[in-house]
């Protein structure tokens, strides 16, 4: 019975231990600067290269450009853009392809929600999504 | 996913001595049952507590990952490896990565290839803390599994850490790895280690040394040696036979040929046997990850040459490596293009699951779990 | 052309052996007409005993040489000398007993040529082993040479050669090449002859007659890493010339299969190439191998008991660590499967993997065997028909078949008879079509 009451021992050593757990959902869990979150859209710094719509194992980015309104300049705006979070593994990837990072990741992670519809998120949500963005991409 | 019961039929007869009619039942055990650890089915025929029959059903988590693969490009599938064995995601990473760098020859940074160890060895350990866990929450001993949750989060905060992610960690890139350590990372981990060693003691104390546990799992769930290899086992459920085989020992990939580092092996073959190996191979990933740690590069590139757009060359590859569960392999067969024309993994815990209606007949309907939980399987890699 | 004045670098040589040793191979391959595997290497005229073998390859997949090799391989025994291990010793043995000429080749930047003449006396034979391996010491590339000259040029390397044989003369010639070859195989290759090299481009003329008993064996290794010793020996009864220049497209010829050439015509061979000459090998990226002996006692095994007839194919496949690899005719494959694990010298016990490929045209399943005992790794293909596949199951022989077989029927339709309870595994019993098979269409888009 000695390895029986050895076990017990450390069992009861516990009780004096730190505690190791979280009060999550009262208190917000900090996440690592790295942290791959719901991603952050700057439409202003797209160039409707599609590189992430391609690059996206899922195929979950939907996009489509505009010519630019100024006839000066050249290349495309971005007209739609739109990430169906029922399917995106958050992988990383189209933020690591992005040439000019308008696409970025954040730390947010809550994506819980009563509808799945609610799960298709736009160019305007993702715009807005510009807390806790991860600087380094 | 397919069954087909009238595969089993059922007798009833009548003892004379006792007096008794006693009847064959099947017993439908999944598949969402706790102890199954995924949607795993097995339907077992019992006469009385002894079963004299079982037939695993599995598919219930298939998700296409080959025939997905097929069109894909070689970095879009390695986030689809992270799903399959995901309590070790890192060397599921690892395979693909190592397989198209095989066919390319692509040379690794030295500081990638010990980044991509320490990992590896780091998710090694983790994986047979939750198997430590939840074996022994199976058999009865409900402590041993919070103790183990709480020393395996710790590993999983610096993976979210160095990656961004806790479980799916999409970490390596063909010819390298995608991030460097971030600053005072490699401190952590080595703190870790520390950590951990004392408290593998205190894991001994609590569980290996009890009475209770040793009779309980001591000489149930018995194979040799010849049947583990008939069988395709690989990984722990080999070495507790007596073989003494570990690919990162006798066929060394990464830098592995750089570490001094045992390979714990068994004869009895039991479920016993295998508990001490697990715990053992801890130990030994801890050696492994000091001595990483120890010659860790202080600087250097963590990505290869690699051309930009992966296309390995015509032809087939197959390669092995060491996972917690055993030998996982990657066959790649490719035409040239940047996705593969067929891709097929190895998965050690569908080649260990084979192995049970054999172990199961004649056994203790109570033995069950204990024996199912010994394999260590993860239900993702069985169905892929 | 003697050999202090030809310095050529090692890859060059390498180069060169490999080149001769793939039309050698080339040669070979025509004559035995193998089966048709798309984009193998294109033999022009050549036949061994004929003297002529003039052949043209084109290095293709690594698979496609090494299946080729294997074809070629039924009565020649070629020996490539893989990796490190191939000492040059045996080029030199092979050149034993006979008289090598070699003419120096020429090479150009681009290419290389090759030119070998050799002599051999009557009942000489001849092996001539080119090996490349990444690697192969260069000093195999100089037994190759013997009795050859070879020519090679950077970036590409041509070579000719030129052998004639004694009536009776038996030769194998080897070459192989490989990217990372070093210089010394070259140089090696040259043994037996005299050697010409420039800087930028190195020519050889190597002449070599072999005496009439002997047997020569040469075996010319060249790998990337392969030092340049490797083509000279190469080089052994013929002329190799190789210079400096493409080391990359020499390193993805390492990745090639090495190839195996019985050029009994080679060297020995009284072999003229028709227009006079030997052959005519472009690129030729093999690498003999360090598995490559298991794989020849592999298939000396299977041949004894089976015959030749029942391996499709035999090479090392430098994709995949150098695994050995067979193709086994489909008929046989059971009594061999059976063999496999229960030879005393073979005991390969571990399945590793089993899986099948859906190749259009075709339908394969892959095996992967290990011996515990020997410590050895063997790949199995098995070839089967498109419309009704079947390859008869190996499960009573292995029992962890058992679900990958399943898993195979399921994925692919592959069937298994003999397996004792053939159904689904992955999917539903309803389930309609295998997923893995390139025309599968889904049955129920909404799935």
């Amino acid at each position: 019975m000695l390895g029986f009451a050895k076990g017990l021992g450390y069992t009861f050593k516990q009780l004096t231990a730190k505690k190791v757990t979280h009060f999550y959902p009262d208190v917000p869990y900090p996440m690592p600067p790295r942290f791959r979150g719901i991603q952050h859209f700057s439409p202003e710094k797209c160039i409707v290269c599609n590189q992430c719509a391609r690059i996206c194992p899922t195929e979950c980015i939907q996009l489509t450009g505009k010519p630019h309104p100024d006839p000066e300049k050249k290349g495309k705006i971005i007209d739609t853009y739109d990430i169906n979070f029922e399917i995106c593994i958050l992988c990383d990837l189209c933020t690591e392809v992005c040439p000019t990072n308008a696409i970025v990741m954040t730390n947010n992670f809550e994506l819980a929600t009563y509808s799945r519809d609610e799960l298709f998120k736009n160019l305007n949500w993702l715009d807005d999504n510009n807390t806790n963005v991860r600087e380094e991409n | 996913m397919s069954m087909n019961l009238d595969m089993i039929s059922l007798n009833s007869e009548f003892s004379e001595g006792t007096g008794l009619r006693t009847e064959e039942m099947l017993l439908n055990v999944g598949p969402q049952h706790p102890s199954t650890h995924g949607v795993f089915r097995l339907v077992v025929k019992i006469d009385g507590e002894t079963i004299k029959e079982s037939l695993p059903v599995i598919g219930y988590l298939h998700r296409g990952t080959e025939k997905l693969a097929e069109g894909l490009n070689y970095t879009q599938i390695i986030p689809y490896t992270d799903r399959m064995d995901y309590l070790s995601a890192m060397t599921n990473n690892y395979v693909i990565c190592h397989a198209v760098e095989t066919m390319m020859g692509i040379q690794i940074p030295e500081r990638a290839d010990f980044l991509r160890v320490i990992v590896m060895e780091m998710n090694r350990i983790a994986s047979h803390l939750v198997w430590w866990g939840t074996y022994l929450l199976d058999i009865g001993a409900m402590s041993p599994f919070l103790f183990a949750f709480r020393d395996r989060e710790m590993i999983l905060e610096l993976f979210n850490e160095l990656c961004g992610a806790r479980l799916t960690y999409n970490y390596m890139r063909i010819g390298g790895v995608k991030w460097d350590a971030p600053p005072g990372w490699i401190e952590k981990v080595k703190e870790f280690v520390k950590h951990l060693k004392k408290e593998i003691e205190n894991y001994h104390a609590l569980v290996t040394g009890n009475e209770i546990f040793i009779n309980r799992l001591q000489g149930i769930g018995k194979f040799d040696a010849k049947t583990a290899i008939d069988y395709s086992l690989s990984g722990v459920m080999l070495r507790s036979t007596g073989v003494k085989w570990d690919l990162r020992k006798d066929e060394p990939y990464s830098v592995y040929n750089r570490f001094e580092f045992d390979v714990p092996t068994a004869t009895e073959g039991d479920c016993l046997a295998r508990y001490q190996l697990r715990m053992a191979e801890i130990e030994q990933s801890l050696r492994i990850l000091e001595q990483a740690l120890g010659q860790f590069p202080e600087e250097g590139e963590i990505m290869g040459k690699v051309p930009k757009v992966i296309r390995p060359p015509q032809g087939e590859t197959f390669v092995r490596i060491e996972s917690p569960r055993g030998e996982i392999g990657c066959y790649i067969a490719s035409n040239g293009k940047d996705k593969p024309w067929r891709m097929k993994f190895r998965r050690p815990s569908f080649n260990n699951l084979q192995i049970l209606p054999k172990l199961l007949k004649g056994e203790n309907i109570s033995n069950m779990v204990a024996i199912l939980g010994s394999i260590d399987i993860v239900l993702g890699e069985v169905d892929a | 052309m003697s050999e202090e004045k030809r310095k050529p670098t090692p890859e060059e040589k390498a180069k060169a052996a490999a080149e001769a040793r793939e039309k050698l191979e080339a040669a070979r391959k025509a004559k035995e007409e193998q089966a048709a595997q798309a984009s193998a290497p294109e033999a022009v005229a050549s036949s061994p005993e004929q003297n002529a073998v003039k052949a043209e390859a084109e290095p293709a997949s690594a698979d496609q040489l090494a299946q080729a090799k294997a074809e070629a391989a039924a009565k020649a025994k070629a020996a490539a000398a893989a990796a490190a291990a191939a000492k040059a010793k045996a080029a030199r043995e092979a050149a034993e007993g006979g008289a090598t000429d070699t003419k120096a080749a020429e090479t150009e930047a681009g290419g290389a040529d090759a030119d070998a003449k050799a002599k051999a006396a009557a009942a000489a034979k001849a092996k001539a082993a080119a090996a490349a391996a990444a690697a192969a010491k260069a000093k195999a590339a100089r037994e190759a040479a013997e009795a050859g000259a070879t020519e090679t040029e950077a970036g590409g390397a041509d070579a000719d050669a030129k052998a004639k044989a004694a009536a009776a003369a038996k030769a194998k010639a080897a070459a192989a090449a490989a990217a990372a070859a070093k210089a010394k195989a070259a140089r090696e290759a040259a043994d037996g002859g005299a050697a010409e090299t420039e800087a930028g481009g190195d020519d050889a003329d190597a002449k070599a007659k072999a005496a009439a008993a002997a047997k020569a064996k040469a075996a010319a290794a060249a790998a990337a890493a392969a030092k340049a010793k490797a083509a000279r020996e190469a080089g052994e009864g013929g002329a190799a010339g190789a210079e400096a220049g493409g080391d990359d497209a020499d390193a993805k010829a390492k990745a090639i299969a090495a190839a195996k050439a019985k050029a009994a015509a080679a060297a020995a061979a009284k072999a003229k190439a028709a227009g006079g000459d030997a052959a005519d090998t472009e690129a030729a990226p093999k690498a003999p191998s360090k598995n490559q002996p298991h794989l020849d006692h592999i298939v000396k095994l299977i041949t004894e008991k089976f015959g030749s007839e029942v391996i499709e194919a035999s090479y090392i496949n430098e994709l995949a660590k150098e695994v050995p690899t067979l193709v086994i005719k489909n008929e046989n494959w059971h009594d061999v499967a059976k063999f496999l694990k229960e030879n005393d010298e073979l005991s390969f016990d571990y399945l590793s993997n089993l899986h099948g490929v859906d190749y259009e045209d075709r339908m394969e399943v892959y095996y992967h065997f290990y011996s515990y005992k020997n410590r050895q790794n063997l790949a199995v293909k098995v070839k089967t028909d498109r419309e009704q596949p079947t390859v008869a199951s190996v499960m009573n022989i292995w029992s962890g078949a058992n679900w990958n077989e399943r898993e195979t029927y399921d994925l692919l339709g592959i069937y298994f008879p003999g397996h004792s309870e053939l159904r689904r595994i992955m999917l539903p019993e309803e389930w309609v079509g295998h997923p893995l098979r390139k025309d599968y269409v889904p049955f129920d888009e909404e799935v």
